[in-house]
Parts: structure tokens; sequence; C-alpha cells
């Protein structure tokens, strides 16, 4: 995933335009606030603009520059609030720390060197101004809602990564190297993760787990059909 | 879930939710998720000199996945009822 915030410019529609959201996996759009003013960590304020919260991330858009836009994933925001305090801010606003994942071990000197882009993934800090604040309240309890759809994704990510480890074609080469077997797949199987790693059962595991899967059995009908014609 | 089931018996009663990023707030616990996010009301940054920009703040929303340590006051913790709920949730009850 990306962490912090960043440029946004994918934009659909004629004029301002929206943003583009993934709808393809799930993503929808919460809410739309127009009028509002970015302000992240100590840059100036930059308006005018339109918030728009997705069930996903936020995102900033320019009602004034087509290019111009920031998007932050509810995953990167650590903490929301309304502030209303002048003295923390000239205007109400809603404040939101962004969670960067930068590496804390880098120089001082590549910040200084870095442009626009890279400065803009360590800002830490987001202030959300809109010209009517009476919404203000309204837009935390949004905030609220959509940062709770976005649990941390650690056991997903697992899930993946084996899926990923043992993919088709590995689990071909397993079977490949079945002398039972049928299938003559063996030109690949210098490639067999489970055999480099050592770990020959838990791939054979999972193999089993998933025979039953449409492509052996196409597989298995090509195989007959090969034998037959040559027979 | 011991925690989100503990976390929300203290409902209503004021808590110091620490930060992985050091900044530790104050506040009453307003409530609690099964991802163990914080909404904190009347809230009051601990080190204020060092966050003076946070002191605005009245009321939050804190992601569960970026908290340290949530600090309790003490006549909220019943030892007995917790060292109770953690043997079965060890025994996986």
């Amino acid at each position: 995933m990306v962490y912090g915030i960043r440029e946004f410019n994918e934009r659909v529609g004629e004029g301002a335009g929206e943003p583009f959201l993934d709808a393809d996996n799930g993503e929808e759009l919460m809410h739309v606030q127009p009028g509002v003013s970015i302000v992240l960590g100590n840059r100036p304020p930059e308006s005018p603009g339109t918030l728009y919260i997705s069930t996903k991330k936020v995102v900033w858009l320019s009602d004034v520059d087509r290019e111009k836009g920031y998007a932050v994933d509810f995953l990167s925001l650590s903490l929301h609030a309304v502030s209303r305090d002048p003295e923390a801010y000239p205007s109400p606003c809603i404040y939101a720390q962004i969670e960067t994942g930068a590496d804390e071990g880098e120089s001082e000197d590549s910040d200084s060197e870095s442009n626009g882009v890279v400065e803009l993934s360590k800002t830490t800090e987001m202030r959300l101004v809109p010209s009517d604040p009476s919404q203000l309240d309204a837009l935390f309890e949004v905030f609220c809602e959509c940062a709770e759809l976005n649990p941390e994704p650690i056991e997903e990510e697992d899930r993946e990564e084996h899926n990923w480890i043992f993919s088709a074609s590995q689990m071909e080469d397993e079977v490949a190297e079945d002398e039972d077997s049928d299938w003559h797949l063996s030109q690949n199987s210098t490639n067999s993760i489970g055999q480099s790693n050592g770990d020959h059962d838990l791939a054979r595991t999972v193999l089993e787990l998933q025979i039953n899967d449409q492509r052996f059995e196409d597989a298995e009908e090509m195989e007959h059909h090969t034998d037959s014609a040559h027979q | 879930m011991l925690f989100f089931s503990y976390f929300k018996e203290l409902v209503g009663r004021e808590v110091t939710v620490e930060l992985k990023n050091d900044l530790a707030i104050r506040g009453t616990l307003h409530s609690v998720d099964q991802y163990l996010n914080i909404k904190l009301e009347n809230t009051r940054v601990v080190d204020q000199e060092k966050y003076p920009h946070m002191m605005s703040v009245r009321n939050c929303f804190i992601r569960g996945s970026v908290v340290r340590y949530v600090q309790l006051p003490p006549e909220g913790v019943d030892v007995e009822l917790l060292h109770d709920a953690t043997r079965r949730e060890a025994r996986g009850g």
C-alpha cells in the first residue's frame, strides 16, 4: 500500500470532474463537500477546492486546476479531529495526522534535495477548512465511518501471499516431480519454490487442497485426449 | 476480542491514549470498536508544549493500529475480572 498523502490528478467527467474511484474493488463515494481549502503541513492553504470522501480515501481536488489534487488513504490516517480553537488554527477545520511510513533513517540531505513530491509524501499533518464551518461535525462523522471501514489488512495480505507463492504453475511443477503422475510438465520443475525451500510437504498439502480446481480437470481431459490420439 | 470487551466497559471514563508517534492524548472514552479504533471526547494533549496545535481539539478519532498504550484509570481496573478473562481467552474459550 501507499503510505502518506500523494498528488492525485485522476479525474473523470467534464469540467472540474470527479476523482476516479476504484469501483472494481468496491470503492464508493460517501460524501462530497464543496468549498474546502486544504492545508498540508506548514504550507499555505490551497483553494478553492472540493473534498471527496470515498470508502477508501480522502481526495481534495482543486476547482480551477484540473491537474491539482491530493489523496490520502484512510489506512494512512492515524487520527482525525475537529479543531475549533482560533489559537491553534485561524479557521475551524478537520485536523488529521498522516502516517507516512517514511524511513526515519533517511538523512536530512535527501530532504533538502527533494522536490515537491518527496516532501509531500513526508507530510504528517493535514487541515481541511470548509467555507461552511457548520459542516464540520458531519464531516467528522463521515471520516469516522470510513475509517472504520478500513481496518488493517494484515490477514488478507498473508492470505494473498500464500496464494502468490503457490500459484498454479508452481503446483503443476510439484505434480511433475511425482513419478507416478501422468502429467508431463517437467520443463519448469527447477522453478519449484516448494522444492527450493525444502518445504515440499507444505506445497503438496496446498496442491491436494486445490486438486479439484477446474484447471486440473481440463488438464486431465486434455491428457486423456492426447493419450488416445497416440494409441 | 478480550481488549474490545474490556475497553467497552471503560466507556465514559477518563483514559490516556499514547500513540506510536509519542503523542499522548487524555480524554473521556466515547466509544471503541472491534479494531480498537478509539473515540475520545473532552480531549487534551498531555505534553502541550510539544504539541501546541493539538490543544484546540475537543474530540478525536484515533486509528487502532497507531495506538501504543492506553493508560487506564486505576478504579476502572478489576484485576480479578481481568485475570479470569485472560485465562479464559488463553484456553480459547
